[in-house]
Formats: C-alpha cells, structure tokens, sequence
C-alpha cells in the first residue's frame, strides 16, 4: 500500500522536459484568449426614477453634473445637451439647482474641446434667459471668476469663447458685471495688448511712459484687426453697461448724456405720491409722506455729510472715483488711437485717397469712438465730469486733431465685389465685425467725440480762438447733414442733436446758433416724421429754449422764437390726431407762455379761437389731460377776446369737457378779470368786467340764444307741452347733462357771489334774464332749475326784484314742481339726482323770495284744470306744506291757500272723497293747526 | 397783565384805522397797533423782533415802525418798483423783497444792496426764509419757485449771477404761496398754486414727495409745526387738512374711523388768503378776501372766533411776541441805516457814509472747502496715526511729529491773538 502511494506521490509532481526546438507546451491553467469583447454603453437607464424628472435617456440632474467631470469631451458635451433638454421640459429644476448648476457649467467655461464650450455657452443663456438678476446675484462672483480665468487663458481659442460668454452675460446680467468692473478691464486691455516690460525701466524717465501696447497673435485664425473690433466692441458693451448702471445710480435726470432723449418726462427719481383731494376725504387708502418717519434724508440730496469713498490708485479700485477713471482712461485712450492709427494706415496701402475706408476698418473705428465717448460718460458722480473734461481736453486734445480730423468726412469705399466675395467666403469674418457701420454714424460720432472736447470753462477770452480751426468742418458737416433734407435714423439724429446742443451752449456766437438751428429746424419742418423723431425733435427746442436763462445768444435766437410762434397753429391743425404729440407740444407751449414770452403768447391769441372751439377745437379733441393744460393756458393770455369769450362758454356748457374742468376753466377766468380781488403786483386784467358777467350769464343759461330759438320751433315730441299746471313748456335736458349744468350752475353762483355787491350783481341778472329770456315759451329744465338756484343764492333781502323777473320765475318754478311730480313717478334711481336738484331749487328759491311764493300760489287756478290734474295740483300743494323751511311764508299767504283748498274741496264735491285730497287737507290742518285751529278746517267743510 | 406769550399780526388792503394790528392770540384783544398807509399782501413781516416792515399797496416803498412806538411810521424805504413780497431773514440780518420779477437782497446791518435776481419770468408773489436764514425760497406767476443758496447769492462773484439751488417747476399755474418747515436746510416746503395742486418737496435734494390735487385753486398753505398736517386755503373759501402721517398701522386698523383727519374748515366765503399755526400746534388763523380772520380749533375743526375787517385780509400770522413790543421806552440795538437802491453804492456816488467793513466771501474760497466731517476725519486718522506710533514704537517720528503740531497750535494762536487785538482796536477806536 505503501508502496502503491508513494508511485501515486511520484506522478503528481511530473516533470516536464522542455526541450530546445519544441514548442513549449501549454499550461494548464494559461487564459484562452480566443474570445472577442464588445462594449455595453449604458446611454440611458433602464430602472425609472421616479423621484426626479429626467430626460429621455432617463438621466436625472445629478448624473448629469457628474457626467461633466468626465475625462471624454463627447459624454461632458452629451451632459451639456442633456441638462438644456432637462431644463427646457422642467424648469422648475433651475431653481432647485441653480448653485451647482452655475458652478459646474462654469468650469467647463474653459474645456479644451471647443464643442463642449460652445454648448456650455448655450446652457448659460439659456439658464440666464429664465433666472433673474437679483436671483444670480449670489453665484456671480463664481461666475466671473472663472469668465476671467477663460478671458485670460493661454489658448486663443478659449479667449474667443470667452468673449461669448461674456456676451450673454451682458445681454442678461449687464448690472451685476458693471458692479465690479476692475478685473474684465484688464482682463480686456489683456486681450488686445500686453504689458511692455522693457518700457518699464524707460517709464521712469519720460514720465508719461506707456505700459501698454498693442500685441498681435498670428496664430489667430481671424487678423489682428478683427480680433480688436470682436474685443473692442464688447468692451463697448460693457461700459454701457456701466455707465446706464451709474446713471440708476445717480437718479434718472442722467449724466448729461441723454439730455433730451425720450425719458425727459420728469426728473426725479423718487415716486413721488400723487394725491387727489376727493379720494383723501372719503379716507381711501392711507399714505405715508416721510420715509423713516423723515429721520434720514433722501440719498439724492445735494448736501453730501459724508465724503466719498477715499480715492484709490490704480484700476484696482474700479470706476468708482475720478483718479480711476483717469488712469484707466490714460491706458486705454493710446492703445485706442494706436488701433485708429493702423485702422487707417492699413487701409492707405489699399486705396489712394485717406478719407475711404474699407468696412471692417470703419467699423473698428466706430467702436473706437464709440468707445472713446462712453469713457467721457463714466464720471461717477455728475459734478465730476467737468473735471474730467478737462482732463481729457489738456491730455488728448493734439492727438485727437491729428490723427481725426485729419481726413475728417470720412466716406465708405465702395467695393461691392470684395464684399460679395467676403460675404460667401468667409462668413465668420463678417459675423465677428457685427453690423456693418455705415460712413455717417462714423462721422456723426466722430462729430459728437470732438465738440465733447471742446469745455465750458474757457468760454471767453482768446482761449476760444485755437478751437476754431478743427470745430469748422465740423459745424460744417452737422449743418449739411441737417440741413440736406435727408431723412436720418433715430440714432443718428439724436447723436446730431447732441453735438447741436454741445456747440450752440459752448460757442457764444449768435450768428453760429442761428445757422445750427436753422439746420435743425429744416429737420424739424419735414413732413411724415414719425412720432419718435419728432418727440426728440420738439424736446430738443423745447429744451434749448428753458436753458435760455444764462445764454443770451440763444435768448436772442430769431429762429427759435420763430418756432414757438409756430406751435399754437402746430397743435390746433394737430386736433386729435396724436395726443402724444400734442401733450409735448402744449408742454412747449405753457412753459414758453408761463416765461410769457411775447412772441407766443401773440401767436397763441390769434389762434386761440380756433383752439377753443366748442366743436372742433383741440380743447374738446384731446385727452383729459391735455384739456387741463388748455384750460391752464387760458391764465397766460393777455387779453381774452370777447369772441373766445363766447367759445369758451360753449365749452363749459356743451359737456365735451368735465364738470371740473369746466369748474376750473370759469376759476380761471374769474381769476383774471378785475373783479377776483386776488392780483400781485402789476398784471393787467384780461377781461373787462362787461365781458365777464356776461361770459358768467351765458354760461349759467346753458344754452346759446340759437339753441334756444330753435327749440322755440321744435315739435311737440321732444318736450313737454304747457299745461294749465306747468305754463311753460319744459325741454327735458338728458340727465348727463342736466348734472353738468347743475355743477357749472354751482361755479356760476360761487363766482357771482364773489363779486363784491350783491344788490348790483342781482340787478344785472335780472336785467340779463329779463331781457333774454322772460320772452321763451320752452325752456329746459336745467336753465330753469339753474336760475331758480342763482337766484335763491344770489338775492340780497334788501333788493326788490323786477315784476317781469318774479312773473317768468314764478312760471319756471311752477313747471318745474309739476315736473318733479312726474319724476316721482320714474321709479328708477338714476333720476333721483336730478329730482333732488330740481325740488331743492325750487324750495330754495320760494323760501328766500317771499312774493315768488304768492305768484306761484296765485298761478294755481284750480278753475283752469282738468280732472286729471287735480290731483297732481294737490300733491304740489302738499309737498309744499310739508317742507318746514317754507312754513312761515306759507302762513303768510293762508288766505291764497285757503282760497285754494276750498277750491279744489269744490270740484270733487260730487265724488268720493279721494285719498289725495285727504292727504292735502291733513298736511293743511297740521301746517295751519298752532295759528287757526279748527277754524280753518270748519270753514272748509 | 403778564405780556402774551404769542400775538397775531394781522392787516388788510384798507387799512381804514390802521396799517396792521397786534392781537393777543388767545383773546383777540387789540393790543397794538401801527398807522400809516396800507400793506400788500404777503409783504408785512417783522425784523429781527425791532421793526415791523409792510409793502404799501400798489406803491415803490416799504413802511418801517419800530415795534414799541406803534403810531409813528419811521421810515419810508423807498425801492425801485412796486413791492409785491418782503421777508425778513429770522435771524435779522438780510432782507429780501420781490420787485416785479426780481429779487432785491439787502443787508440790514449796512443797507447795502447785496444782490438783485432776475431768474424769474414774471411777478413774484411769495418769499420764504428757511428757519436757520441759509436759504429761502421764491414763488412767481411763472409758475416756478427757486431755492436760493443764501450764501451763494451773496457771493461777491462778478462774473457768475448766482443761480438758484433748485428749480422747483413742477406746477403749471402761478405760485400763491410758500410755506417752509423747520430744520433749516433739511426742511420740507408746501407749496400752492392755482393749479389746484398743493406740492411738498424736501429742500436738500430738491425732489418732490407729494402732490394733492383740489378741486379749487389753492391760495394759501401752511404746516403745524410738527408738520403732521397740512393746511391748504382754497379759493373757495375752505381750509382743507391734509393727514400726512396716518396712523394707519395694520393693527389698529378696526378701531379707525372712515375719515383719518383729512377735513375742511368751512366758514369763509371767499379766497382764503393767509394761514398760520400757533406754536403748539392747537390753533389754526386764517385770513379771507370776505374780510375776517377766523381762529380755529384744530382739534375739532370749530372757529372759535372770528375778527372782522374793513377790507380783504392781505396778511396775518402769528409768531411769538418780540421782547421790545411791550416795553414802550426801549429802543432797537441797532438803528436802521439807508437802503440802498443800487447794487454798488460807490459807483453810484451815494455810499459816502457807509463806512463800514463788507465782510463777504470772494468766488473761490469755499468752494473747495472740506466739510467738517471731512476734516474731523482726518484729523482722527492723523490723531490715531500718532496713538498707534506711540504705542508700537518709532517714538522718533512721533516726537518730530509732535512738535510740528505743537508749532502749529503756536502759530494758531498767535494769529488769534493778532484777530483779536485788531477787532478790540477797531471796536474800542473813537469814530
């Protein structure tokens, strides 16, 4: 057995020869290797979460961020299309995410694939389209930080990309890059030059050494000069950021940049609370006046307690200080003109002539300029851009004249089969260069860079005499281009109006004001300018006319009081065709007519009739707005004529302006005429006395003598016919109007009280309505109801009232009762009002005037009457007991009453005694019950 | 009887008995009053507590009474035009008057003429000083009021015509008066119009904070003195109250009634001309073309008097009373000198006997002047500088340093005493 085992042991442990020839024999543990592998890609998840929303590969949002720290640039570029699909089917997930969205999609800003990058762009914008400002704010640092790191990254590639970026971040978040503006500064300067180490040790000498120059990187794939105008115009972009950034900073009047652009409306930039009397009495809503209960001021006072930051040195600081602006400006503004330089050296080896430029180096210069004009705008605070003018003007000055002016109108050149070819070939190229600029912007803005040189500190003297050679050709070019008749886009005229405004408040000449102006009044005299360009047209003016205060020149300008004198025609042929325009032109127009400027205030005479006119004229056409400022201009007119006069009546009656407004039109009037009492100082009257009363008569009327007349004439349809109850037929006004009148009947009243002797105002009144109006047979109920109320406020106990007078009111006020008995009837509550007004008139009127009451009492025959007014009679006499303030002129005149009653008692003898006449007899015994007794009553049965 | 605490200067455009009278505010009594002439409206006011100054109506001069000899007028300044405002500075040393569209600013102390502006398009019809005299404020017909800088404007400057701090043009009628609040530069000012509007803006920035739109011409406005409300006179005859600090807080809100304080004083008949709050806030005067001036309780929103006129009220206020008014044997301290009608007396030739030093500042040395808290700054920094070498160190420096200051204090009072000595001499000199 042993044995056996020991044989066993033995061939366990084989040896193998190997020998020398012989291929080696396998072992038995080798791996076969005769198998072929393939890939599984998991693209997409099988298993459903449900938890969160995923795309249609069912990644959800982390996996996607993980995927982006990928090695492979196409899994990171499928991560980036992936969260755009994600974000655009939920987005709510960009709230949720938004850190680590931004954080990782940032630092993929500076990939080496240039797809991924381009995609990481695209999910910024569109990440940037749907979150706000104020929501980033708190992730932007980050992401400036690591644009900056791109912006300065050694691949040209990702510079380019950069600016990309950088793009959709001004597109969006304009504000919160121009809050730190420090860094993308240099980072720009880096872009296009670098710093000059060998003039470092120069620098020290000259002093005024240059750190920076322009650099050239010919492994670009675009030519140095594109490379500048792609980064120049985005440097553009961005101090426009910064400059509208300061000027919500500085409140909205503006650095004098947009001096008379479209937001000129009003200045402040504190809401300020608009109130309206009404609402405040009737408590509607409560305000509060003072912020912190008014313990600190408003951040826009001019009193400054507090110094400004101290300035710093150097860029580091930002833009936020003189010194920084400058030194920034003082890098910059020679790596600018060394760009113009080449710009147009370049261009002389092309062409013969210097002032034609190729278009893609007028569109570097544009930005250039462009550039060079948002600098001058970044003063930080207003009061410093003076400083900073000058600065500019001692530092710059030379070289701006040479190298600018020296070819100044600079033309297009024209080569269209370059450009075609350039156009196919190359359309990158062409995208890079933006819009094309077109020969006149470039020159307009050259303009508007130049005469920015030209300060207000050295306005007198011999110092005004070097300027004079290069501002030339520049007027020259500005009164041509004006005056051309050319139509010119909104931009380029405003940019022209600049320029304007700039050299008419620096030269002091009036001759050189008359001919800028005169090229912009040719402007001005266009046909079918659109609304804009003639807003800012009309600003324009209107704007140099309010500066006139300290620049006599243009006090003086002929033209100018030429183109005031114009606009009262302007805005009457306007009628109501476009309040907008008219709103400015009537803003023109008050402000010149408060100066009382002679000119207009003669030409707003002469066509004021036409601008009040009752039917057409523009104080019935326009907003409500507008007419309020019509009606203001009024107190400006020196003399109101006797034929506006009457206009104006019109309006005030006719409805077509508001019962307030047509309150404060008579105000007005009253205001200037002698009578009003109130006048400071040595203004004449406007009015005289005759005019005015009669202007008040006839609006208290209502209705012109025609109107009148005509209803004289009218059927029967339209009004109530006499009646042995109501001797006068009544012409029922519509309720609308009927509560005008009643308010303007109101204003009347108010006025004529106010005008000093009461007897003698009364008298005139009745001589007014005697001599008018005793003679009608129709008469409207609201002139009826409107004289009864005149009359009952107006009469002195002292004054005797005409015969003729008492007779034609005592018919008024009879008609009227019947008249209140048939809107009893109208259940409808809209006439309440009107019943109201009519009944209190009438009482008011018979309780102030003691013989109207006898007349009207005696004018109720009951002898005359039908069946049917009997008891319409007995109403009006019960309404009249019972009304407690005619009570004692009731008792005066008991017999008339008695005489009456027993009447009435007389007809309806025969029949059952009715309700009506129950009800009178009850309300005659209470009436008559303390003095008479029964006696009354047993009399009459 | 103990004098009264304050008075109501009141006149009216008759002037049948007298120019204007003194009331005693609590019982109406007639206390003082002073003859001669008439006094247009918004141009009647008191300087420095010695003399009552009023424009004459419709006539190129301004009577002057001293305040204790009430029946004799004094003087008789007569200016270049007819006086359509006049106000005195508080502190009594300028006084300002609108003639036509300018405005004519004259030194009390030398009656010299310090300043005329024209930045006014047509008449003015109101002058406010602020309560510390370092501006005041002008309203005209042309529907502007200006906020003056007073030091600006009395900047000897020949080349530059002062210009007014603000322009205040929101309005679109004449202005018909000003009311400017406490606190000197950092006030609030009302102002009426005939626009319907009554505007408040805040001095300092020149902004406007709130506009209440009437349904009349407003003629006439004032603020109590802790300027919860606003009075506004109406041409109507009503004096509106304005609530500008409604209590209206969340939680108090059931308890409030419908109206939160914005009510009418109803009682005149006619333009409500002048309005004036006594010091504690209780009483309201106001001033009519319907010949009375009704006091009222502001409270309850009653007249509690009524004063009848012999014609329009053109003005009245009330103030406190003035020391000298009831003392009838004291004199002003400081007699009122000529004033005069033209800017530089010298060249005029009628200067002579101003002998007196001008003491006004030249174009540019306050313009570049630090604030205070600038300078306080700095000289903490340069103080903490000093402390902190002391401290660590480089006691070198610091004693150099503080010798220098040392020398400086010398030099400071050295020229101290130099001011002083000078002014003691040309004081104590026999003229």
């Amino acid at each position: 057995m042993t044995k056996s085992k020991k044989k066993k042991r033995q061939n366990d442990f084989q040896k193998i020869k190997l020998r020398v020839g012989k291929t080696k024999p396998k072992a038995s543990n080798a791996t076969n290797v005769n198998f072929r592998t393939k890939g599984i890609h998991l693209t997409d998840q099988l298993k459903k979460d449900d938890s969160a929303p995923t795309t249609h590969r069912k990644l959800n949002i982390k996996d996607l961020l993980s995927q982006l720290h990928h090695y492979s640039g196409t899994v990171k570029q499928g991560a980036l299309v992936g969260l755009k699909e994600l974000l655009t089917l939920h987005p709510s997930e960009v709230d949720q995410h938004l850190s680590s969205l931004l954080s990782e999609v940032a630092a993929v800003f500076t990939d080496k694939d240039s797809n991924v990058r381009m995609s990481a762009t695209r999910v910024l914008r569109f990440i940037a389209q749907s979150v706000p400002a104020e929501r980033t704010c708190p992730f932007f640092p980050l992401l400036s930080a690591h644009l900056s790191c791109a912006m300065t990254h050694i691949e040209t590639g990702i510079q380019e990309d950069a600016l990309k970026i950088l793009d959709v971040l001004l597109d969006h978040y304009p504000a919160l890059l121009a809050a730190r503006p420090a860094l993308l500064l240099t980072n720009f300067l880096e872009l296009i030059s670098h710093r000059s180490t060998r003039a470092g040790a120069r620098k020290s000498q000259e002093g005024k050494g240059r750190s920076w120059d322009l650099s050239v990187n010919p492994s670009r794939n675009v030519t140095g000069q594109q490379w500048r105008l792609t980064v120049l115009l985005r440097l553009g972009r961005f101090l426009q950021a910064v400059v509208e950034e300061r000027r919500t900073e500085d409140g909205a009047a503006g650095v004098s940049g947009d001096m008379f652009g479209l937001l000129n409306g009003d200045g402040g930039a504190n809401a300020h609370l608009e109130l309206n009397w009404e609402d405040l009495s009737y408590g509607k809503g409560s305000f509060q006046v003072f912020e912190h209960s008014g313990a600190t001021p408003t951040p826009h006072s001019t009193f400054k307690l507090r110094p400004d930051t101290e300035a710093g040195a150097g860029l580091s600081e930002g833009l936020c200080s003189v010194e920084a602006v400058r030194s920034f400006a003082s890098t910059l503004v020679p790596l600018l003109m060394d760009v113009w330089v080449e710009a147009s050296y370049s261009d002389r080896s092309k062409t013969d002539s210097a002032h034609l430029l190729t278009p893609d180096a007028m569109a570097l210069m544009y930005q250039v300029l462009s550039i060079l004009q948002l600098l001058r705008k970044l003063a930080p605070h207003r009061e410093h851009q003076d400083t900073l003018d000058v600065w500019f003007r001692s530092e710059y000055l030379g070289v701006f004249k040479q190298h600018f002016m020296r070819n100044f109108p600079y033309g297009g050149l024209d080569t269209p089969k370059q450009r075609k070819k350039k156009d196919s070939k190359s359309k990158q190229a062409s995208t890079v260069a933006g819009q094309t600029v077109d020969p006149l912007a470039l020159n307009v803005l050259l303009c508007q860079v130049m005469v920015s040189m030209v300060t207000l500190s050295q306005r007198e003297g011999p110092a005004k005499e070097p300027d004079a050679d290069w501002l030339m050709p520049l007027r020259g070019f500005v009164q041509e281009t004006l005056s051309s008749g050319a139509k010119l886009s909104q931009r380029h005229l405003h940019t022209l109006l600049e320029t304007v405004w700039r050299m008419v408040i620096t030269q002091h000449s009036r001759a050189v004001t008359e001919d800028l102006l005169q090229a912009v009044y040719v402007q001005y005299q266009q046909m079918n300018l659109n609304l804009q360009t003639r807003t800012l047209l009309l600003s324009f003016f209107s704007r140099l006319y309010l500066q006139e205060h300290n620049h006599t020149h243009i006090a003086r300008s002929r033209l100018l009081s030429r183109w005031l004198a114009a606009l009262p025609l302007q805005l009457s042929q306007l009628g109501h065709r476009n309040p907008a325009l008219s709103h400015r032109l009537l803003l023109a127009i008050q402000a010149a007519a408060s100066r009382g400027n002679k000119d207009l205030l003669k030409s707003l005479h002469t066509h004021s009739c036409r601008l009040y006119d009752p039917q057409e004229g523009s104080v019935v056409l326009l907003p409500v707005e507008s007419q309020q400022r019509l009606v203001q201009l009024l107190y400006f007119l020196p003399v109101i004529p006797v034929g506006l006069l009457a206009n104006l009546s019109r309006c005030c009656t006719a409805g077509r302006v508001s019962a307030g407004l047509a309150a404060s039109l008579i105000r007005i009037i009253h205001l200037r005429s002698s009578l009003s009492g109130w006048s400071v100082g040595s203004q004449d009257t406007a009015v005289c006395d005759v005019d005015y009363i009669s202007f008040l008569f006839s609006t208290l009327t209502g209705f012109s003598s025609d109107e009148l007349s005509t209803l004289q004439e009218a059927g029967d349809d339209s009004v109530l016919p006499p009646s042995p109850l109501s001797p006068l037929s009544l012409y029922p006004t519509p309720l609308e109007q009927f509560t005008h009148h009643w308010d303007v009947v109101e204003e009347v009243c108010h006025c004529l009280e106010t005008l000093g002797s009461r007897s003698q105002c009364f008298d005139v009144l009745q001589n007014g309505i005697c001599k008018n109006l005793t003679g009608l047979a129709v008469v409207p109920d609201s002139m009826a109801a409107g004289l009864l109320r005149a009359v009952a406020r107006l009469l002195d106990q002292s004054f005797l009232p005409s015969e003729a007078l008492l007779r034609f009111l005592s018919q008024c006020c009879v008609s009227l009762l019947s008249l209140v008995l048939t809107l009893q009837q109208d259940v409808a509550s809209e006439t309440n009002h009107k019943r109201e007004a009519v009944w209190g008139a009438c009482v008011a009127a018979l309780s102030s005037v003691p013989r109207l009451l006898r007349m009207v009492l005696q004018l109720l025959r009951v002898g005359d009457l039908c069946e049917e007014e009997l008891p319409q009679l007995a109403q009006i006499l019960s309404l009249l007991l019972q009304h407690t303030t005619l009570r004692n002129h009731m008792l005066a005149n008991a017999a008339l009453l008695q005489h009456i009653i027993q009447e009435l008692t007389r007809y309806c003898q025969g029949e059952t005694r009715e309700q009506w006449l129950t009800d009178l007899l009850y309300c005659y015994s209470v009436t008559m019950a303390p003095h008479r007794g029964n006696l009354g009553l047993r009399d009459i049965y | 009887m103990s004098a009264p605490m304050e008075i109501v200067v009141c006149a009216d455009s008759v002037g049948q008995l007298w120019n204007c009278a003194v009331l005693d505010l609590h019982s109406s009594t007639n206390l003082l009053s002073y003859r001669g002439g008439n006094t247009s409206s918004r141009s009647l006011t008191i300087l420095n507590g010695e003399y009552i100054l009023g424009a004459q109506l419709g006539k190129n001069f301004i009577n002057v009474w001293e305040i204790q000899r009430k029946d004799q007028l004094q003087q008789k300044i007569v200016c270049p035009g007819i006086v359509t405002c006049l106000t005195a500075s508080p502190n009594g040393l300028y006084l300002a008057a609108g003639i036509a569209e300018t405005i004519y600013l004259w030194e009390v102390s030398t009656g010299n003429l310090l300043a005329i502006l024209s930045r006014h398009y047509q008449d003015l019809t109101c002058l406010r000083f602020t309560d510390d005299s370092s501006h005041f404020i002008s309203g005209g017909k042309d529907n502007l009021a200006l906020v003056w800088s007073l030091a600006s404007v009395v900047q000897l400057d020949p080349s530059h015509s002062p210009e007014p701090r603000h322009v205040l043009s929101r309005h679109a009628l004449p202005i018909t008066d000003i009311h400017c609040g406490l606190m000197g530069p950092q006030a609030r000012v009302a102002t009426a119009s005939l626009d319907q509007t009554v505007k408040l803006w805040e001095l300092s920035s020149g902004e406007m904070l709130l506009s209440v739109l009437f349904d009349v011409g407003i003629m006439s406005v004032t603020l109590d003195p802790c300027e919860y409300y606003l009075f506004c006179g109406g041409s109507d005859g009503g004096i509106f109250q304005v609530s500008l600090c409604s209590q209206s807080l969340s939680r108090d809100k059931t308890f409030q009634s419908d109206n939160d304080g914005n009510q009418v004083f109803k009682g005149h008949r006619n333009l409500v001309t002048c309005l004036s709050v006594s010091m504690d806030g209780t009483l309201l005067l106001s001033g009519s073309h319907d010949e009375t001036i009704r006091l009222w309780d502001i409270q309850s929103k009653q007249s509690i008097r009524s004063i009848n006129h012999k014609g329009p009220v053109t003005n009245a206020f009330i103030i406190p009373a003035p020391a000298n008014m009831f003392l009838p044997d004291s004199r002003p301290g400081v007699p009122l000198p000529r004033f005069s009608r033209h800017l530089n007396p010298s060249e005029q030739g009628e200067g002579v006997e101003t002998a007196g030093v001008c003491l006004r500042l030249a174009p540019h040395t306050q313009t570049q002047k630090e604030t205070y808290l600038e300078k306080a700054d700095k000289l903490y920094s340069l103080m903490s500088a000093v402390t902190d070498k002391n401290v660590f160190g480089d006691g070198e420096n610091t004693k150099v340093r503080v010798s220098e200051l040392e020398e400086e204090v010398r030099t400071l009072k050295k020229i101290n005493k130099d001011l002083y000595d000078f002014s003691a001499q040309l004081l104590t000199k026999p003229s």
